[in-house]
């Protein structure tokens, strides 16, 4: 696990997540990219790299949201856990195999957020499930976006070295 | 061994979330200094990509398709922004004016002064109804200002405050809600927000009340954070309801989805809609 890798991907997800927030404001559909970060790094890294990706975004979302700090936190946490858990158990490495895990792991969190609520509320929130469907739809095609591009960069950095290589020995030839 | 201790880890970190949630939770008395403070560091941060993303979108905007026409464009769309929300004001104040003139021998009330402000980012928490703009305490923005666009009202500024950002919560949001009066028969009552389509509720208004669609909302004045005469929304649906109160949805005059620049009433609101000149 590459610590700083985690913390990069996290930091990423919660810019882009509070840049495209203000387009979402009357939309039909929501989206979470921090979790899509969060359950990338559990699947590419391990458990606890979900876990500290969890950790990490669900508390600076929660501090941002000006809500209750470390309930995002939590429910993250224990996703990008038991995500990572999971990515060791199957092997998962093409990017349409994580998209299951991803789907899960919104809904998983979703009920998460709305349970701890419910508890500091003290009374049981209405869960709109056409909303949580929806956001658990955004969600996927984001991760999937994101898992594509993870899995095409190596490659494209790679050939632009080849290249570069290949043109430098054609000049001293 | 290693699941075990990775197991325990999540066990540590969850506890430590259920202690951080219990102590805010327990605690009614300010804001945790890690929400200030995160929310100071990050809206610096978030000024400075949005900074770089409009530099980038302008630059290629002005370069590639409308050099120069751009800026300018953003510049009259910001002052036809003020504009408007100055000729509403004035219009809210001259109707006011005109009252007055008749029963206390012309008393006018000045305008507020506004601030212009850039909408830069939204909330993060999914479903959130708000967003974040480039204007904070060290350019005089304070809690409970109201925030208001060229069509009318758009909510108002909620804490915690940076020096170079604050949180504005939308009108159309679950708490948020607004002293309203109907244009035609200037019967009050109350708008709030939260419901689904579309979603704001004029309540309190009894059924004797004639109230037809198309009808505009006002703000009252009355709750001490919108000035009165701001065009909230206009009336979509109006049926008799139970208790005696009419049952009215009211569509905002804003379309928040599409936020760009609005405006911070900086005055307190009873002064500027109401105050005798010195």
């Amino acid at each position: 696990m590459k610590i700083t890798a985690v913390i990069a991907v996290v930091l990423l997800a919660v810019t882009l997540q509070v840049a495209l927030a203000r387009y979402m404001i009357g939309g039909r559909f929501m989206f979470d990219l921090v979790l899509v970060g969060v359950v990338f790094a559990a699947l590419q890294w391990g458990p606890v790299a979900g876990m500290l990706a969890g950790t990490i975004g669900g508390l600076l979302q929660d501090a941002l949201a000006g809500g209750i700090i470390g309930v995002g936190g939590l429910a993250k946490t224990i996703v990008g856990y038991f995500t990572g858990q999971i990515g060791t158990q199957f092997v998962l490495t093409r990017p349409r195999a994580r998209i299951l895990p991803l789907a899960v792991a919104s809904i998983v969190h979703r009920l998460l957020m709305l349970s701890v609520t419910g508890l500091i509320d003290q009374r049981w929130p209405n869960i709109s499930w056409p909303a949580m469907l929806g956001e658990t739809g955004v969600n996927a095609v984001c991760g999937l976006i994101a898992f594509l591009a993870a899995e095409a960069l190596p490659d494209a950095i790679s050939r632009g070295r080849m290249s570069r290589r290949s043109s430098l020995s054609r000049r001293q030839w | 061994m290693l699941r075990r201790s990775t197991f325990s880890l999540l066990l540590i970190i969850s506890l430590g979330h259920v202690l951080v949630i219990s102590a805010q939770v327990q605690s009614k008395s300010g804001l945790p200094v890690i929400q200030s403070v995160a929310f100071g560091v990050f809206s610096r941060f978030q000024q400075m990509t949005t900074g770089v993303a409009d530099g980038v979108r302008s630059g290629w905007a002005k370069y590639f398709a409308l050099r120069g026409v751009e800026r300018d464009n953003e510049q009259l769309r910001k002052r036809v922004t003020e504009l408007e929300a100055q000729l509403q004001q004035e219009q809210a104040q001259a109707a006011k004016a005109r009252g007055l003139e008749e029963a206390l021998n012309l008393q006018r009330s000045l305008p507020a002064p506004t601030l212009a402000a850039r909408v830069i980012a939204g909330n993060p928490q999914p479903g959130s109804l708000e967003v974040m703009i480039d204007r904070g305490s060290a350019d005089g923005v304070k809690a409970d200002m109201a925030v208001v666009g060229s069509r009318g009202v758009i909510g108002r500024v909620i804490g915690p405050l940076s020096p170079h950002a604050a949180r504005v919560q939308l009108i159309v949001g679950l708490n948020a809600a607004a002293g309203a009066t109907l244009e035609k028969s200037g019967v009050g009552g109350v708008v709030s927000g939260g419901a689904k389509d579309p979603p704001l509720r004029l309540e309190y208004i009894p059924n004797l009340v004639d109230v037809q669609p198309g009808e505009r909302v006002l703000t009252s004045g009355q709750d001490g954070i919108y000035p009165s005469g701001f065009v909230i929304g206009i009336v979509e649906k109006s049926e008799k309801g139970r208790n005696g109160q009419r049952d009215i949805s009211v569509r905002p005059a804003v379309d928040v989805s599409h936020l760009e620049v609005v405006l911070v009433i900086l005055g307190a609101p009873a002064k500027a809609a109401g105050s005798r000149p010195s």
